[in-house]
């Protein structure tokens, strides 16, 4: 959002090419880039900072899906949401519902490899 | 840019707020909006009528008809299991767009009502948009330097496409 500290949207430019803003709305994944704090009055919002050891977060550590760590946040909240959507069924469904989380550190072969062991295959 | 932000309690009050103030404009998903007023810094409403709480999502099937709320989400009309069933083309086009970030806001209406995607008109550096300011006199056609800038974005039009009366 727009008063969201941090000011993430400043990484997504031109209607979120890049997808570090995203975070979760009433559960489902948005980004915060492209919506007003306003409009978000009296719902849910989850951060990252909001994730408490996820065990994505712990498979990201552990499998070096990072390098920068600029996208890093948005690949996060969105993978979380990818498992709950039961959309890391095989690594192409992996990759097109991540489309939207761009590295360019070039992380996702680990990025996606993170995500296949959390979502336990 | 600072604006006004009112959320609007019922229809008659949107249309209300919005339809006697040029100034004014809708925001519903903000994808666009937003897009187009925070990061190209091209639109500058006075005053934002928010019309997200409005009831106006769900899809419910009509006959052969398929109803869709002009507040139904990509991903939401993506996931019905009708579209799936009857009009599976119009489910994989839909996940075909954006990413689900962006489809989990943007609005069905919206994407009717998917503002011009011409560079120029979105790029606040070519001030000579004959639709964003609409001149009298014959369109004047941008500097050299702006064209090739444009010409050359990956995304758009490979070759020079200057913009002409039929813009407005």
């Amino acid at each position: 959002m727009e008063a969201a500290p941090g000011d993430q949207g400043a990484q997504g430019r031109h209607q979120d090419r890049a997808g570090p803003a995203a975070v979760l709305l009433d559960g489902r994944r948005i980004v915060s880039c492209l919506i007003l704090a306003a409009q978000c009055d009296g719902r849910e919002v989850t951060t990252v900072e909001g994730l408490a050891d996820h065990p994505v977060q712990e498979a990201f550590c552990r499998h070096d899906a990072l390098q920068c760590g600029f996208c890093t946040p948005g690949q996060v909240m969105s993978a979380v949401s990818l498992l709950a959507e039961g959309r890391a069924g095989t690594d192409a469904e992996i990759r097109e519902f991540m489309s939207g989380n761009l590295c360019r550190c070039g992380a996702y072969p680990n990025i996606v490899a993170a995500i296949r062991e959390v979502a336990g295959r | 840019m600072t604006f006004e932000y009112v959320r609007a309690g019922d229809l008659a009050e949107a249309v209300a707020l919005v339809s006697g103030d040029p100034d004014a404009a809708y925001l519903a998903g903000g994808t666009t909006q937003l897009d187009l007023m925070l990061k190209d810094g091209i639109l500058k409403p006075a005053r934002l009528v928010d019309i997200g709480r409005l009831p106006l999502r769900g899809i419910a099937r009509d006959g052969d008809r398929l109803r869709v709320g002009a507040l139904t989400t990509m991903e939401e009309l993506a996931a019905d299991p009708t579209v799936a069933e009857r009009v599976p083309f119009v489910r994989v086009a839909l996940l075909a767009g954006a990413s689900t970030q962006l489809r989990n806001m943007a609005t069905i209406g919206g994407n009717l009502l998917q503002r011009t995607r011409c560079r120029y008109f979105r790029d606040p550096a070519v001030p000579a948009c004959n639709k964003r300011a609409p001149v009298r006199a014959a369109p004047r056609w941008p500097a050299r330097r702006g064209c090739t800038r444009s010409s050359a974005r990956a995304s758009t039009a490979s070759h020079y496409t200057p913009p002409t009366s039929a813009c407005r």
